[in-house]
């Protein structure tokens, strides 16, 4: 018996040892490249200056083009992110704070990430890998309950998440660059869409942390925030526009354009905009506040 | 509590410095830590099934008891079916009686009468059908009188429910098992190291090679209709290696978990996928199912004697069963059917028992011959297990169907994020690592073990799925 826990206490130490050198390899990888995400993006770069920067979901992502922006004089990057909740937004803008980003203009999307207070666990998996070097990370995340496991079990991070494993990994060290960085973070949807729905019986909005963080965040930096709601195909308008007038009810403050936009043309789903629908989109945007 | 979970993980050292530590080591006492914990590592799936197995459990031992007490052959079977008659009953209601409820209604209603079928809708027990079988041999071994009743109901119970193989097997026998749990055990090294190499190496087969062959099969099955013939191929193949790697990997981790308190369980696995026909397949895939019914029903069928017509009746009954206990739907009997007609011809031209013994391969053409067959083997099976995985008859045939008539052989992109081929250069370095340690139970022991052991933990920990633990296809039979 006593050879077999001698035994048993190798193995230990050997998964131990295997734990600690892949956690320091695969944490070396991502705090050493950038492109693969807009996260690493933010986390690699420091004193940006933007006029205006853009945050939310894919809704988002796919709906604000920088280059109309840009075209005017309004220094822009689109650093919202697909599947991402408010939660990850807030991180996200207090991580651009603390690199000392500049930022005059912020557009949020809010509108169907007020339907609950839920994080995303691919977007937060992107902030993980610098959790042992980044204090704001840290402090973000400390009441959540995998917080301890993520923290000081090594690797445990990268086992349980894949959208920061091996193949992550991988695709880091050949450096393969998402090619959203080449249109200032925008991701353009191809197709028209005809007829499209999307059922939003079950969704209702409600106060969120991460929306008041946010906000709260650029009235102490004087940042101008513009809360934006954005546009549903219209057969889910029809059905359910109460959710966006209840939203009203909840945060007047926020800026609807979810009517802005209706014809099915536009739409590459009911939720997302194609690229011709983003266009519409940007130049409505950009002139109702860059060019009064 | 799966395998796989951290609570497992937890669980298990605790039983093992129970079992060995604890200050009165008898078998007493050893039987009773292992029980306990059965039932604990049982009731962390539903606690009320517990009194359904501890129910199945009394039976067993009690008809046993009055088969073994009576002389008298008709009373001696009144006691046989009585035990049969419950064991099957209780498994035709939680497992069958839906599907039965569905399929009569459906039957009537075609000849034009609506009836809407009455359904329980039950909560299937895990490990239900592996249980039975447990109980359902030991009753018929007594009634042969192979055996002695076990008349310590502890010993018997933990027969009945040792924990590594309670909710997936292997299908043990009394007579294999008993005598084990009726001698204390000593602690050996060398089997718990041998434990532990096996407990590894099943945990790459599940969470390495099964759980990213299922991302894969289960975007393939579920989006069918938009995947050209190359996809629908490939994810027939990946199936097969996601179930191979489920099953046998749970086998391993069973026992592996087992030696480690110095029982020894059935093998259920033998690298099936190099076999060269497939009645060889049958000899080595879930090989404690398939002796079951090769002893348990095959044999007092009447096996191989008697005309050729009696034995395809034989082999289809067994074939037939078999399908029908993985599962209330027809997707398994069309899956046991299949695997009938492939075996019949082999019995019907006296080939069914040609690949019995080793094989090894050198540059020649019945090595070549050798790798054809098990080429051609494998695809059938992988055909066979399209049934296995649809849900549907219709879906299974329309699968096939567009891998046949679609005629587009490129590599799709798949909504996964991923292309469809990215897993073989995977699976087939998976496939040598198997080919090359056939004649052991894993890979990982014999020359640099610990290298291989470190590699093989490295891969569980870089490649394995951890993201959500993923449930073993056999705890729903």
């Amino acid at each position: 018996m006593k050879q077999f826990i001698l035994y048993i206490g190798k193995i230990l130490v050997l998964i131990l040892l295997i734990m600690i050198s892949l956690d320091v390899f695969y944490t070396y990888v991502f705090c050493h490249t950038s492109g693969r995400n807009k996260t690493e993006l933010v986390l690699t770069t420091e004193d940006k200056n933007y006029d205006l920067v853009i945050l939310g979901s894919s809704r988002a992502e796919n709906h604000f083009v920088p280059s109309i922006f840009n075209s005017k004089g309004i220094k822009t990057f689109n650093y919202a992110m697909s599947g991402s909740k408010l939660e990850e937004t807030a991180l996200t803008l207090k991580l651009m704070l603390a690199k000392n980003f500049k930022i005059k203009n912020l557009i949020l999307d809010v509108d169907l990430n007020l339907n609950s207070n839920s994080h995303s666990d691919n977007i937060r998996a992107t902030f993980l890998p610098y959790l042992p070097i980044s204090p704001i990370i840290r402090e973000h995340y400390k009441n959540i309950p995998e917080y301890f496991s993520y923290r000081y079990i090594p690797f445990y991070r990268y086992a349980v998440n894949e959208a920061i494993g091996y193949r992550e990994v991988g695709a880091s060290i050949k450096s393969k660059k998402i090619n959203t960085f080449d249109l200032g973070g925008f991701y353009p949807l191809p197709n028209r869409g005809k007829n499209l729905y999307y059922d939003m019986s079950k969704f209702s909005p409600k106060r969120n942390k991460g929306y008041e963080e946010i906000r709260k965040l650029c009235k102490e930096n004087n940042i101008n925030f513009i809360p934006i709601s954005l546009p549903m195909c219209q057969n889910t308008m029809k059905d359910f526009g109460n959710y966006f007038q209840e939203m009203k009810k909840l945060y007047p403050e926020i800026h609807h354009y979810e009517n802005a936009v209706v014809d099915d043309k536009y739409f590459s789903s009911c939720g997302h905009m194609n690229v011709e629908g983003a266009k519409k989109l940007s130049t409505l945007v950009l002139n109702d506040f860059f060019e009064k | 509590m799966f395998f796989n979970s951290l609570k497992f993980a937890v669980f298990l050292p605790i039983v093992f410095i129970f079992y060995w530590f604890f200050p009165n080591k008898s078998k007493k006492n050893q039987n009773l830590i292992l029980i306990l914990a059965s039932y604990y590592f049982y009731s962390c799936w539903d606690w009320r099934f517990l009194f359904l197995l501890i129910f199945s459990t009394f039976l067993d031992y009690y008809t046993a008891i009055k088969i073994e007490e009576n002389e008298k052959k008709s009373i001696r079977k009144f006691w046989l079916w009585l035990s049969i008659s419950i064991n099957l009953g209780l498994l035709a209601v939680f497992k069958y009686y839906d599907f039965f409820a569905v399929s009569a209604t459906e039957f009537i209603s075609g000849f034009g009468f609506h009836v809407e079928p009455v359904l329980l809708k039950l909560i299937l027990p895990v490990g239900i059908s592996f249980y039975t079988f447990h109980g359902l041999s030991y009753i018929i071994d007594v009634y042969y009188k192979r055996i002695k009743t076990e008349k310590n109901f502890i010993d018997y119970s933990l027969f009945v429910s040792y924990f590594p193989l309670l909710v997936a097997g292997p299908i043990e026998r009394a007579t294999h098992l008993l005598p084990q749990l009726k001698v204390k055990r000593e602690f050996d090294f060398e089997k718990a190291k041998e434990g532990i190499y096996q407990i590894v190496w099943g945990l790459v087969k599940k969470v390495v090679i099964a759980d990213t062959c299922a991302l894969y099969a289960n975007e393939i099955f579920d989006n069918y209709t938009t995947m050209n013939s190359m996809s629908l191929i490939l994810g027939a193949v990946y199936f097969a290696f996601q179930i191979y790697g489920d099953f046998s990997g749970y086998s391993d981790i069973a026992l592996g978990t087992s030696k480690l308190f110095g029982i020894d369980l059935l093998k259920n696995f033998d690298y099936p996928y190099f076999s060269r026909d497939i009645a060889e397949f049958w000899r080595r895939w879930h090989i404690s199912l398939s002796s079951w019914f090769r002893d348990y029903v095959y044999i007092p069928l009447g096996g191989s004697k008697g005309s050729k017509l009696f034995q395809l009746r034989n082999v289809m009954v067994i074939f037939l069963l078999s399908g029908f206990w993985h599962g209330a739907n027809w997707t398994f009997i069309v899956w046991g059917f299949l695997n009938a007609v492939y075996f019949i011809p082999l019995l019907l031209l006296n080939k069914n028992r040609n690949n019995m013994g080793e094989f090894k391969l050198s540059f020649n053409l019945n090595s070549l011959k050798i790798i054809s067959n098990i080429a051609f083997t494998f695809a059938i099976t992988c055909l066979a297990w399209i049934f296995f995985r649809a849900n549907t008859i219709h879906q299974a045939v329309d699968y096939i169907y567009r891998i046949f008539t679609n005629h587009i052989y490129s590599f799709q992109y798949l909504h996964i994020g991923r292309s469809v081929e990215k897993l073989i250069v995977f699976l087939v370095i998976f496939t040598l690592i198997e080919w090359n340690n056939r004649n052991k139970i894993e890979p990982i022991s014999g020359k640099y073990s610990w290298i291989k052991l470190a590699l093989a933990i490295t891969a569980i920990l870089t490649l394995g799925i951890f993201s959500d633990y993923k449930n073993f296809i056999y705890f729903q039979f």
